[in-house]
């Protein structure tokens, strides 16, 4: 049995020892930790922190996996970094509200299960599976991405109502970015049948995907002028500006910054919680909204590139 | 039927019900007409993908793919039991959750007993493979998400080969490593790793779970309708599959443990 | 060797001769001598094991490193964070208990908790028994064990200047604690 504590450590290499030491003091001295990488303009994971180079190398590889769920309408697998988000969109029919007789729903809702991280226990949804649901809903709901007048099939009875829900499957910090990316692009894979309302039948009779020519599946009517794109970025100790935050770094940083585009990388919202930069330091205070935005323009051009070939 | 409005999530419509179809998605063959497998021979499974250590934040992990069943599965722990009575030998706690969007019906987000059932099903399957003695007073966690679903019976079998999996990722004692899988009794044949469509025409069904190294059986799930002896044909013929995918499992296992150590030299 | 891995429920092959004792990761069942992790069986000493650096839970004389949580008279609590040189992930903690007689090894009946611990120290321990259903016990009543981090009421880092005192550099004021001796000193 085990029986000696140094047992544990007698056939382990000198690497591996070293990996060991350091792991325990970022467990131990997290805030010191970071703060000797950013001494040297560098982070943990090996980002780069020089201004010069941010562009280049501050941001984690981004990839997006679209429409290999079958049981969805639309689905999109989205991982940055190690951040691993999977999106799926059910859309399911029911009668419009009396206000808002030709109009669908679109809802929303993302879901930390504990299988993701450490962090989270089963049960019902965290306080910060709340605030990322509400944020996320107010982005992809609030700018018109999805006209909910084409989700009407027939005006005062029928319209469809798309169920939108991401899944953390790792949790690795900056969720809100990759499952805003994840939201839309599993909308863009979205393939909805022909439906009918029929009036003698008081019910939507759907043509099921190929089996009548005449009646063929749709896309949705987006707004390809939106398509939101989120860039978060975190600030430690008031000095440094961290792009796309990793979970070891999210707790450890007092601001977080979101700069939210559209497809023409035009400002749709922007968000600051915390003090941000102090002045006289590195960065200065004014002018880290502007570099947020402008480190959030370079970055969508590259990936808008990539994702959506413009 | 939508659940009652939760104010901590977005909540849609009252009322929402999947989109009918004027066509039925496959012809239901009626009467006693013979029913003949399409696509894959009777003792055959499907494909399997397995992909250790994916989930960088749990001590261990694995994702598996069998066509169209998804299941992601991280282990966290040993960690500290939680309001509970000292206990010499450690639990083995497993809990599975649908995705929303993972069955042909969406799953509104609360649990409901088939996520337990399944859990309990998968707990079985690999309760007796864990040396749960070496880990007193602590809690293994086995969490699963299920991203896409085909079959009841392919879920509980790929979600117990991809625990098993995650159990040795996370470097958890035990005694052999536990694989599962299922078969169906349709009309006078047996299919072996039936999809839910082919379970929709079954009789009776069993999933097998065993530790092929130690020719032990972990578990075996019957449900249905099946002769005595059609029991134990369905448990043989998953017996011997087992263990050809013990083999795709022990290559994944190995290819993931070289690569760390080639990353740690 | 990357050939030599071996999987759960995997023979073990061994050498002629008495039977080795048995470590880590590796069980003997029907006479059979089976891995029960993944890794490559190595003769550590007269034993052969499997080793795997992970996060194991503490057992009965591992060293723990943890910060003090709570205090009363009688105990100090602990947050096991280290166990034997490994860190657990973070929200993976144990609890530990310094019970005031296991603090120091003399005098144990003076023991002053207050004088000896405070909120937020680190603190390197062994663990002395797996405790209650609650909490493992763990004793510092070594020279090399108690206090190896702490911050001082101006919030700076302090240095031990004896085994039962530390002192800030800031202010150069001398705060009271049961302080491990630091390694590398003889």
């Amino acid at each position: 049995m085990d029986s000696a504590s140094s047992s544990v450590n007698s056939t382990i290499s000198a690497a591996e020892t070293e990996a060991l030491k350091a792991a325990t003091f970022q467990r131990l001295h997290p805030r010191i930790y970071l703060e000797r990488f950013l001494e040297e303009q560098v982070r943990p994971d090996g980002r780069s922190t020089a201004q010069e180079s941010l562009d280049e190398n501050g941001w984690r590889n981004v990839e997006v996996n679209v429409g290999s769920i079958s049981t969805a309408s639309g689905s999109a697998l989205v991982r940055l970094g190690n951040t691993t988000v999977v999106c799926g969109v059910k859309a399911e029919i029911c009668e419009p509200e009396l206000d808002n007789p030709e109009e669908g729903f679109i809802v929303p809702n993302i879901d930390l299960p504990a299988l993701c991280s450490p962090k989270f226990k089963p049960g019902p949804p965290t306080e910060e599976a709340q605030v990322l649901s509400e944020r996320l809903n107010e982005v992809v709901t609030a700018n018109g991405l999805v006209p909910l007048s084409s989700l009407c099939i027939c005006p005062g009875k029928a319209a469809w109502v798309l169920y939108v829900d991401a899944t953390v499957i790792n949790y690795d910090g900056n969720v809100f970015d990759a499952a805003l990316l994840a939201m839309v692009c599993a909308l863009r894979d979205v393939s909805l049948p022909h439906a009918d309302f029929d009036p003698e039948l008081g019910r939507t009779i759907c043509s099921r995907p190929g089996s009548d020519l005449s009646k063929p599946p749709h896309k949705l009517a987006m707004q390809e002028d939106m398509l939101p794109m989120a860039f978060s970025f975190g600030v430690f100790a008031g000095s440094h500006l961290l792009p796309d935050p990793t979970a070891f770094e999210e707790p450890l940083l007092d601001t977080a910054i979101s700069v939210i585009l559209d497809a023409h990388a035009q400002v749709l919202a922007l968000s600051q919680l915390g003090s941000g930069v102090e002045t006289g330091q590195a960065l200065d205070h004014t002018d880290t909204l502007a570099r947020c935005i402008s480190l959030a323009k370079n970055r969508h051009a590259v990936l808008k590139k990539k994702l959506y070939g413009t | 039927m939508q659940s009652a409005f939760d104010r901590r999530r977005i909540n849609g419509p009252e009322e929402s019900s999947p989109p009918v179809f004027a066509t039925e998605a496959l012809e239901i063959p009626s009467g006693n007409a013979q029913k003949t497998r399409k696509g894959r021979n009777t003792s055959d499974i499907r494909p399997i993908f397995l992909q250790p250590g994916l989930i960088s934040q749990a001590n261990g992990s694995a994702y598996i793919e069998t066509e169209r069943i998804k299941i992601a599965c991280s282990v966290y722990g040993p960690r500290q039991s939680k309001n509970t009575v000292y206990s010499e030998k450690g639990r083995l706690n497993v809990e599975l959750k649908f995705a929303p969007f993972s069955c042909e019906r969406r799953r509104a987000p609360l649990r409901d007993a088939e996520d337990r059932s399944i859990a309990v099903a998968i707990q079985q399957a690999l309760l007796s493979s864990v040396r749960l003695e070496m880990f007193p007073k602590s809690t293994i966690d086995v969490f699963l998400v299920v991203i896409e679903a085909d079959g009841i019976e392919g879920c509980i079998a790929s979600g117990s080969i991809a625990a098993s999996t995650a159990l040795a990722d996370a470097g958890i004692d035990m005694f052999g490593l536990v694989m599962s899988c299922s078969a169906a009794v349709v009309g006078t044949e047996i299919w072996i790793d039936p999809t839910q469509e082919e379970s929709n025409l079954a009789d009776g069904s069993l999933v097998l779970a065993c530790m092929p190294a130690l020719g032990s059986v972990t578990s075996v799930w019957q449900s249905g309708r099946m002769t005595p002896s059609q029991v134990l044909t369905c448990i043989e013929a998953c017996e011997s599959k087992c263990t050809d995918i013990h083999s795709v499992v022990a290559q994944s296992l190995l290819d993931s443990a070289r690569a760390a150590t080639t990353t740690n030299a | 060797m990357a050939s030599d891995i071996v999987l759960p429920g995997q023979p073990i092959p061994l050498p002629r001769g008495p039977v080795p004792q048995l470590g880590r990761g590796i069980y003997e069942k029907d006479s059979q001598v089976r891995a029960s992790l993944v890794g490559i069986p190595r003769f550590e000493g007269s034993s052969l094991a499997i080793s795997r650096i992970r996060p194991q839970p503490p057992s009965p004389n591992s060293i723990v490193l943890g910060f003090v949580t709570r205090l009363s008279p009688l105990q100090a609590l602990l947050s096991i964070t280290v166990v034997d040189g490994v860190p657990l992930p973070p929200g993976e903690e144990f609890t530990g208990v310094i019970r005031s007689q296991d603090v120091r090894a003399t005098e144990k009946d003076k023991v002053k908790i207050s004088d000896c611990f405070r909120g937020g120290d680190v603190v390197r321990g062994i663990v002395i028994s797996l405790g209650d259903a609650r909490s493992y016990f763990v004793s510092t009543a070594r020279n090399d064990l108690g206090v190896i981090a702490a911050t001082s009421e101006a919030g700076v880092t302090m240095e031990p200047v004896s085994w039962q005192e530390m002192r800030c550099p800031k202010t150069g004021k001398v705060e009271k604690r049961k302080c491990a001796k630091p390694e590398g000193i003889p």
